[in-house]
């Protein structure tokens, strides 16, 4: 039996919230709720202030719904816009999987790899969750017939509060830095999409002065990333696979054509990057996003590559070499 | 593969509560062990989550947590022959749904795997995608990761282990050596674009991690493999240091330093000279420094030993000199 002394552990009072809520076809108000449900009975006070009890209630509505448990709140019947008497519900349908939904031994192995991509960050936490939501529906995945250690990094520190604007819609405000410009410059921003492309994270966003989608690489954001406080209303379709197809048209628009020496390191790997033609013995063209980035690249493969074209490249790796052997001599 | 699970916090332990009420409804009658075992958790965490679903339930007409309105367990079955069969329900019928976040974490993780040979059946990926987008309770937020075509050397890494016979490949190490390698391949590994192999590697009879760009003309041979993944405890680190490490000074522009995180060993001292940060790497040997400093331009400098220095500088000119007709 529920002993009504002590302290109740975090868990069991949002669990039991969780149980009133679901269970509640017309919705608890807030009273109802801190005068009865297990963790907060206990410290309710019925004639008195119950300030930091409510307080809690809000913390712990956040918490449930970080879980994806759909907790709304209601009107009163023949009450409505009257705040005090709001009704809070979890609908059964919004939070139960639909009955159609299940998941096969195979796809739940896919799915337990999936998860496992993400190793740092606050998306290994909501991964973690995912698996264990996974596991509750009884599937016994296969064992992966060879192991995998697949990774994703999210080391950019712009990653987190990024993310944490595109799900609250907001406006956010980061100093940029183009290469070539030798001041960073601030932007304001939409965030839309945060996609990985060639191993390297992007934000897809639209400027609200100009109305233009905009891309950034984030590892050129040199701010910190705050709030503008403001808002924007969430954009309708698919920004992710638009952002990645915006990238993916720049990265086949650029091709480079490059020299390099036979049984190399540079004709090992640059032959197998995606989309790499030969030209002719020993010519490779290569297909790349950022003339920057492509050249630093290329830079750490010294003398085993020669840049033919474009002269834009080719003067960036020149530079690039030129610098680094003029620093170390 | 088992990496030790940090502690759960309050979220979590509500998260496998609400999981493995419906896990314990489809199952009339689990052990503590078979339950701890499919979530993947300590036997002690299940005991504890069952005590508290057992105590736990609504308010109900009388707002006084009625008998009726809890949970109920058999409760001497659970005491002494750790089974759990749950007696009376309350409140949950099913699973919940994922979160968007969650969601979106699992559908840009299946984006990012699609060069895996199981991944390789497009439709059912997409068919899969939208099931994880239906089930979950908000729209999954815009994240996403460029897919990939399958791989074929990722295809016959696995076919050799399914068969169960060596691979054998050409690799050219960071040396500029080139050899005939035979492989027991144990694990697949990735960071970002970066794909691995660590396998049994016979020439050298020893654990060996092979990047895949770098493998050529691979086959599976007919010798059969000797080592298999569950033999060989490989370690958590993908490169790891040994004894006849080099040690490297150098400054590192402040933004760049996660760029050469993996190259920094735990416990080493960094300082800050003239708005660099001046820290030392551990290499195994200057080829692959020489081409890691030479990909960082400006933003990485070796200061000592001389010999990195000369190493990388020589490296550096060498390309450049290629060029020295463009003036």
């Amino acid at each position: 039996m529920a002993a009504p002394i002590a302290k109740v552990p975090v868990e069991e009072r949002l669990f039991s919230l969780v149980l009133a809520l679901l269970a509640t076809e017309t919705g608890l108000t807030k009273n109802e709720i801190l005068s009865t449900v297990q963790g907060y009975r206990q410290r309710y006070k019925a004639s008195g202030d119950n300030a930091n009890l409510e307080r809690q209630f809000e913390r712990d509505k956040d918490d449930i719904r970080d879980l994806g448990v759909p907790l709304e709140t209601i009107d009163s019947p023949g009450q409505v816009g009257n705040n005090q008497n709001l009704r809070y519900r979890i609908p059964r349908g919004a939070y139960e999987l639909p009955g159609d939904i299940s998941f096969s031994a195979e796809e739940t192995t896919l799915l337990n790899l999936a998860a496992m991509v993400w190793r740092e960050g606050s998306l290994s936490a909501e991964s973690r969750r995912a698996v264990m939501k996974l596991r509750g529906l009884g599937i016994v995945s296969d064992e992966p017939v060879l192991g995998y250690a697949p990774r994703l990094r999210v080391r950019d520190a712009a990653f987190e509060p990024l993310r944490s604007a595109l799900e609250k819609n907001a406006i956010v405000r980061f100093a940029y830095l183009k290469p070539g410009e030798g001041e960073a410059r601030v932007r304001e921003v939409a965030p839309l999409a945060l996609v990985q492309h060639q191993g390297r994270w992007h934000l897809h966003a639209l400027e609200p002065g100009t109305r233009l989608t905009k891309t950034f690489l984030l590892r050129r954001i040199v701010s910190q990333v705050t709030s503008t406080g403001a808002t924007f209303a969430a954009p309708v379709g698919d920004q992710t696979a638009q952002a990645l197809a915006e990238l993916e048209e720049v990265w086949d628009s650029h091709t480079a054509e490059v020299e390099v020496t036979a049984s190399s390191d540079a004709a090992a790997r640059l032959a197998k990057r995606r989309g790499t033609e030969v030209v002719r013995d020993g010519v490779l063209r290569l297909h790349y996003s950022d003339a920057n980035i492509f050249a630093d690249e290329l830079a750490g493969y010294g003398p085993e590559v020669l840049v033919l074209s474009p002269p834009v490249l080719r003067a960036a790796v020149r530079t690039r070499l030129s610098t680094t052997a003029e620093t170390h001599g | 593969m088992a990496e030790r699970q940090a502690p759960l916090q309050a979220q979590d332990k509500l998260a496998f509560l609400l999981s493995l009420v419906p896990f314990l409804m489809e199952h009339e009658r689990i052990s503590v062990q078979e339950a701890a075992d499919h979530f993947d958790v300590k036997p002690q965490a299940v005991r504890e989550a069952v005590e508290l679903i057992a105590v736990s339930g609504i308010p109900g007409e009388t707002g006084q947590y009625q008998h009726g309105d809890l949970f109920d367990l058999a409760w001497d079955d659970f005491e002494e022959n750790d089974q759990i069969v749950l007696t009376n329900l309350v409140a949950i019928d099913d699973a919940p749904r994922f979160s968007g976040r969650e969601a979106a974490a699992l559908i840009a993780g299946l984006q990012y795997l699609s060069a895996l040979p199981e991944n390789a059946d497009r439709t059912a990926i997409a068919s899969l995608m939208t099931k994880l987008a239906r089930g979950a309770s908000a729209l999954p937020s815009q994240l996403g990761v460029e897919g990939a075509e399958s791989d074929s050397t990722l295809a016959l890494i696995r076919q050799s282990v399914e068969a169960g016979l060596q691979l054998e490949f050409d690799y050219l190490n960071a040396r500029g050596e080139r050899e005939r390698r035979e492989v027991d391949p144990l694990r697949v590994e990735s960071v970002d674009a970066d794909w691995y192999l660590r396998g049994w590697d016979h020439l050298r009879e020893a654990l060996r991690t092979f990047r895949l760009d770098r493998i050529d003309n691979p086959t599976v041979t007919d010798k059969p493999i000797s080592r298999r993944a569950a033999d060989v405890r490989l370690p958590e680190l993908l490169f790891e240091g040994s004894d006849t490490d080099l040690v490297v000074t150098i400054d590192v522009t402040p933004s760049a330093m996660p760029l050469i995180a993996d190259y920094i060993p735990d416990g080493s001292t960094s300082t800050e000279v003239d708005g660099l940060i001046r820290t030392t790497v551990r290499v195994s040997h200057y080829h692959g420094l020489k081409r890691l400093v030479a990909s960082l331009p400006g933003v990485v400098t070796v200061i000592a030993p001389d010999e990195a220095r000369r190493v990388v500088a020589e490296w550096a000119a060498a390309g450049a000199a290629r060029y020295r007709d463009d003036d």
